[in-house]
């Protein structure tokens, strides 16, 4: 789902690491606050688990598949800003170490991902559990994959009209919202539904292993 | 100090080629990665080719059929694009062989820990990953449906959640221990 280098302008990633920049100063004020010295610690392993579950496979119909995100399942058992700063913390190591992702699209991965995604998992869970809480873990799964989908969706659509020549031509990514946005959101539709249903299995496992509560 | 100003001109370097839009200027920025990289140059180029391979190809093809069939097709821009992400993956591929990231990040001792913590269990975690990838596949004969392929992935998934949280404190009672926490 990454936006890879070299086809954001600068005119839009320099100001959304602006706003990540605070917002990830905010959110390790708040992990600080709430975990003390187990920040660190914890932080890094959640990371880690952010890492492998990024690589953990959502089977598709069809024996195909796709790499799962696990966004839900850490916003919904450890919140937002805990999703957020290990998300992006996952995007520095895959950009520093790996040079997978892009630099310059790392803050706009990150707030797509790490906290658009996470907020709508957390609150679309939150407010569909009092219905079933099944159906409120699966909805919570494909609203984390989709509407970080849809942000980079529009991110990537005004490219065109951000970014471009005297001649009109494309500076950046050449294609308009009418393009991104199906091209974008239909996959992921798809998606979404495996990564729903993987955080509700897991979700269930990690109920029984007393690890969150099943209401 | 060498790997943090190094930091800090790749990051500079990134931004500069993101706001130059002349074919010439970006192929002199790529030549200078390459003679930057020197006996390198080629596995850094092969390596930045494979890892742009697959969207560039989409985004370039889709731009032509797109662009071709409403008569405003440039190949200007096909060049541009592509040329501006090789060179910022270049440049990417240069900084990771050349600097040790770790040493990048020591201006906070915190960020250090966090990351170097993070990368080891990372790797420790992947490797265990494969292990479990390599295990499903050796021991199924016939082809596995949809249902065992979702209790397993969630499986695996739970483990290295119950992983996670135990490392987690197993690493707070070490870093304690060795007094990481009385400064």
């Amino acid at each position: 789902m990454h936006i890879p280098d070299g086809f954001i302008a600068p005119q839009m990633y320099l100001p959304a690491y602006g706003v990540a920049a605070g917002l990830w100063a905010y959110g390790a004020r708040r992990l600080r606050a709430a975990l003390r010295e187990e920040t660190i610690p914890r932080l890094a392993v959640l990371t880690a688990f952010s890492f492998v579950v990024m690589m953990v496979m959502v089977p598709l119909p069809g024996g195909t598949s796709a790499h799962a995100s696990g966004i839900a399942l850490l916003a919904i058992v450890f919140g937002v800003w805990t999703a957020f700063v290990s998300v992006s913390l996952v995007l520095l190591l895959q950009a520093l170490l790996f040079g997978a992702g892009g630099v310059t699209a790392l803050a706009l991965n990150a707030l797509a991902m790490g906290l658009v995604g996470s907020v709508a998992a957390r609150y679309a869970y939150l407010l569909l559990r009092r219905i079933h809480q099944g159906f409120g873990l699966v909805a919570a799964g494909w609203l984390s994959i989709n509407a970080s989908a849809l942000l980079l969706a529009l991110a990537l659509g005004v490219q065109p009209a951000i970014a471009h020549g005297e001649d009109g031509q494309p500076l950046f990514f050449p294609f308009g919202l009418s393009v991104t946005l199906p091209a974008v959101m239909i996959p992921h539709a798809l998606v979404g539904i495996g990564e729903g249903a993987l955080t509700l299995l897991m979700f269930r496992l990690l109920s029984q292993r007393g690890w969150v509560a099943a209401r | 100090m060498r790997a943090r100003v190094a930091l800090l001109a790749y990051l500079a370097a990134i931004v500069l080629a993101t706001t130059v839009h002349e074919i010439g200027l970006l192929a002199l920025g790529l030549v200078l990665v390459l003679a930057l990289a020197g006996r390198e140059w080629l596995r850094i180029l092969r390596r930045a080719c494979l890892a742009i391979l697959l969207f560039n190809l989409v985004v370039t093809l889709s731009y032509a059929a797109i662009a071709g069939v409403q008569g405003r097709f440039s190949l200007d821009y096909v060049v541009l694009v592509n040329l501006r992400v090789l060179l910022l993956t270049c440049m990417t591929f240069l900084f990771v062989s050349r600097v040790n990231p770790f040493e990048a990040l020591a201006f906070s001792r915190s960020l250090t820990y966090l990351f170097t913590l993070a990368y080891g269990q990372s790797m420790a975690f992947k490797q265990v990953l494969d292990d479990f990838r390599l295990a499903f596949k050796s021991r199924r004969i016939e082809k596995v449906g949809l249902r065992d392929r979702y209790r397993h992935s969630a499986r695996v998934g739970a483990h290295f959640f119950d992983k996670s949280l135990h490392r987690a404190t197993e690493i707070t009672q070490v870093m304690r221990s060795r007094g990481f926490f009385d400064d």
